[in-house]
Formats: C-alpha cells, structure tokens, sequence
C-alpha cells in the first residue's frame, strides 16, 4: 500500500489550515532577513492548492499542486515550493499510487531540482538545507508512520543545526553575521507545514 | 507621486487593456497578463515569447507582432510575472514547432521562467529553449558576464530571432541566431531623474538636482558614479568607451546603435547623443547599420538614455533589415 492522489488532497488541507495559523509568524521571522512576506506566500500558495480538485493520476495530481503554487506565489520561495512538486510529478507521472519508499528517493529529486532552480548550495542556511535533512530521513522507509516521525526529528535537528551558521543564499546573505541566532525562514516554513503534515 | 492614473493596483490591467483596443490588429489578451499575436500563433513557426515586470513599455508585450514576437507574459510594475502566466504565453505561442524563451537575465523572471517551460513540457508536450539577454555591461564584470542584467539589447534579439522564425527555422537555429544577437550586444544606461512604481507610491531613487548617475539600471539599481551632469559629448563618449572596451570593434565591423530613452528623455537629446556617438564610431572605421533612436526600452517616466551596440554578421544585418510590424517598431 502507497500513497494516492486522495492522500495528497488529504495532506494539503492540513498543511493549507496550518499554514494559516502561522503566517503571521513567518511574516515576522521574514522580517528579520527579507522583506517581511514569507508568510503571505506560503499560506496564499497552500491555500490555492488545498482548493484544487486533483486529478486520480498522482504526476497530474502534484502538477496541480506546483501551479496552483505558480499562479499565487511568483515569489522565489514559492517557485521553489512548485519546482519541488514539480519534481514529484515528474517521478510519479501516469500512476495511481506510489509507494511510502519512494518518499525519499521524490525528495532528492526535489532537492536536486531546488537547488538547479535556485542556484542555491547545500550549507548555505536555506530550504534547500531542510529538503536534503528530510529526504536522508525518510530514505529507506516504506509505512507511513515511521517516516512522518523520521521527517519530524529531522526537520528540528536541522533548524537547530544551522540556527548559528550566518545564511549564504539569496537576499538572506546579505545580512551575514546578524543572521547567526536567527531561524531560516524558508526552513522555518518548511517545519511548520511538517507540523500542519502531523495534525500538530 | 504625480500620474495619471486611476487605481495604482489597476495600472498594469487598464495599460494593457487600452494597448490592446488601440491596436486590435496587432494584439490580443486571451488570458489576463498575456498578449499574443491578434492572430494567434503561426502553424510551423517556432513561437517566440519573452516576459518581465510592467513598466518598460515598448518592452516587453509591445514587441508582439509579425517579424518579432509571438506573445509576452507581463508583471506587475517591475515585478516578475507568474509562472503560470508564462506558461499560458507559450502555450499561445506554440505553433507545433517549439518556443523559444527569450528575455532579460532577472533571477525572479529565470525562476518562473524555467518552471513554466518544465510545466508546458509536462502538461503539452511543448518542446522550449531559453536565452537570456545579459548586455548591461555595468551590472558584472566580464569574467562574470552570465550575472548581467538585460537591458535595451532585447530589442536586437527579438528583432533578428524574431525574422530567423519567421523564415520557417526550427528550434535550434532560431535558438543559435538569438544566443548569437544575445552574445553581440552590450549596453549601457544613465539616469538624471527617477520614475515611481504606482504601487510604492515613491521614486525608485534620489539624485540632485545637478546630479547625474552613469552606469544605472532600469530599475534604478546602483551604476558607477554618481557626479554632477556633464555635457552630452562627454556623456556619450564615456558611454561609447565602457561599451567598446567590453566588446571591442574593428575597423569594418558592421554595427547597429540603440540611442534609447528610458521614458522621460525627449528625441532631441537622443539625437545629440546619436550624432556624437555616431562621429565616434565613424572615426573608428565602424559601420553603422539600421541605428535606432528613440523610446525602446523605458522605465516609465524615469529620464535619461541607454545605449547599445549590436555587432552584427552578414545573417544578422539581413534578418535586422528584414520586414516586422507591432505597434512601436515597423520596418518594410
């Protein structure tokens, strides 16, 4: 047993409610080392994705989920979140369901295809940092449970690994040193749609 | 902030409203922020898109048309448009032969950009290429030319890729001809004055009254040096220089000059420029071929002139000179 395109509707509904819930604290931590409106886009982004019907194809299924993140959030982390998707689509176009161990391998390809897009690094304090923490975790795992609690403690211990390393990629860089204490936002968005993944 | 406007939200969508029932032979709107051709894309042809923030006109939708380009995703002013959007251009300009992308190096515009061609890959089996216009010589130094910004010099590559496509070229060579204009083109812009985003509500940035700064680009980023105004000559031979010293000529080089105005800068300022820069290039034993002299490439109301130079091939010359038609720019 896998996963579906009912499963992914499913997911983003929550990960759409949660996100509500923390925009205001995204805002507030984007504030600190951009302008101010993470957010607004990743809230606006989950919310346009939550209210597409998907289709029973999952590679159809994730593209819906990567444009509706197109048409709202033309900001670079949103086109970051739809190039992730993206890359999921390509992996599971043409098929009903795909298998709880093809998480990890869906999140290298994601990372891999965010770091292309971003033309971002890994080590430089960013999403892209979280992504590749969450694909070793889940790799190898094939029932759900486990790897929600394998993504779960990766995506602390990789905020707390990089909260005192100075942010090395996009208009983050620019603050260098006053950014060591302080959370990435995008990884910090990324933890909060784990939570919105776990009901939390 | 001093414009005429309604609703500072609205302008992008009333200014392409009006643009496009000023000339229904020319454009059209199929979804909202794409202009396509009035009469959509050509069967066989390799389709040209561009796109980019609002804010620039003719750049970018007033391009579309016969000769030039075959539909243009817009932005908000100065903002990137949505993948989404771009993606819906080259759907629309999709003829069954490919699409080629072909607009200004801006890391939001690349992002959205590459993602639309992946998702018209995806979705429609819509094969695309890019290239991407790198010709402001100030924003990197040389050795770091694939981090410069695309500035006026779009107008080249539309111009000669767009007459390549029209000659029923594929992908490739369509693709080849425009990388080769991309690479043949340098710029290089000044300002006096600055223009405002009508959703900011103030100016882009501040210069004196007397001042003038070299090297800035179309969005107001930083230049060279910011000192008190010169006089033409001197401006435009500084100009010449920095764009001869990254891509330097020959005597019997074949070459086509934009004097453009970034909005507010009148024709006959242009031509006091054209006419030294012209003397300049003349003493250099270049020839000038099709020069262009006039609003190309703008930044709203912002005042002051970019120049380019397009280092032009027997096969570029031809396609320069070859017939195109939109609302800005007509030639046979």
């Amino acid at each position: 047993m896998g996963f579906a395109s009912s499963d992914l509707a499913a997911a983003a509904e929550r990960v759409a409610r949660k996100a509500e819930t923390v925009a205001d604290e995204l805002n507030v931590q984007d504030g600190k080392l951009g302008d101010g409106d993470l957010g607004i886009t990743v809230s606006k982004g989950w919310r346009e994705a939550a209210s597409v019907d998907l289709p029973d194809d999952l590679g159809r299924a994730f593209l819906e989920l990567s444009k509706a993140f197109q048409r709202v959030s033309p900001s670079s982390y949103g086109t970051l979140v739809a190039t992730g998707l993206m890359a999921a689509a390509k992996a599971t176009k043409g098929r009903k369901e795909a298998g709880w161990d093809e998480i990890g391998p869906i999140l290298v390809q994601a990372r891999d295809a965010m770091m292309a897009r971003g033309k971002g690094e890994l080590g430089q304090k960013s999403v892209l940092d979280m992504v590749d923490a969450l694909a070793a975790a889940a790799d190898g795992l094939d029932t759900p449970a486990p790897l929600l609690k394998a993504i779960d403690t990766a995506a602390t211990e990789c905020l707390d690994a990089f909260r005192d390393k100075p942010n090395g990629l996009g208009r983050a860089r620019m603050f260098g040193e006053k950014s060591i204490g302080l959370d990435d936002p995008g990884m910090l968005a990324a933890r909060r749609m784990i939570d919105g993944l776990l009901d939390r | 902030m001093k414009k005429i406007l309604n609703n500072p939200a609205d302008y992008v969508d009333e200014m392409l409203d009006g643009m496009i029932a000023a000339h229904p032979d020319i454009y059209a709107q199929p979804s909202p922020r794409v202009v396509s051709r009035a009469g959509g894309a050509t069967q066989g042809k390799v389709g040209i898109v561009t796109g980019g923030g609002s804010g620039h006109l003719p750049i970018f939708t007033g391009y579309v048309g016969k000769g030039l380009l075959d539909a243009a995703a817009i932005g908000d002013v100065f903002a990137s448009p949505s993948a989404e959007q771009m993606a819906e251009s080259m759907r629309q300009a999709h003829g069954g032969a490919g699409v080629l992308r072909l607009y200004g190096n801006y890391g939001g515009d690349v992002m959205n950009f590459d993602m639309a061609g992946e998702t018209v890959e995806l979705e429609d089996d819509i094969a695309s290429t890019t290239v991407l216009l790198a010709d402001d010589v100030v924003s990197a130094p040389p050795e770091e030319a694939e981090k410069r910004r695309g500035v006026a010099g779009m107008v080249y590559a539309f111009k000669i890729a767009g007459a390549k496509a029209e000659e029923m070229a594929d992908l490739e060579t369509v693709t080849a001809v425009a990388q080769k204009t991309a690479d043949a083109c340098r710029s290089i812009g000044m300002a006096l004055t600055p223009c405002t985003v009508p959703q900011a509500g103030k100016p882009t940035f501040e210069l004196g009254e007397n001042e003038m700064e070299m090297g800035m680009g179309i969005h107001g980023e930083p230049g060279i040096w910011r000192d008190a105004l010169k006089q033409a000559d001197a401006i435009t031979d500084e100009m010449i220089e920095r764009l001869t010293a990254d891509m330097p000529l020959a005597s019997g080089d074949h070459v086509s000059i934009l004097v453009n105005s970034l909005g507010a800068t009148p024709p006959e300022e242009l031509y006091i420029m054209y006419r030294r820069a012209k003397a300049r290039l003349e003493g250099a034993g270049v020839s000038i071929v099709s020069p262009l002299v006039g609003r190309y490439a703008t930044s709203m109301e912002m005042t002051g002139a970019t120049v380019t130079l397009c280092k032009l091939d027997d096969e570029m010359e031809a396609l320069l000179k070859a017939p195109c038609h939109c609302a800005y720019w007509t030639v046979g």
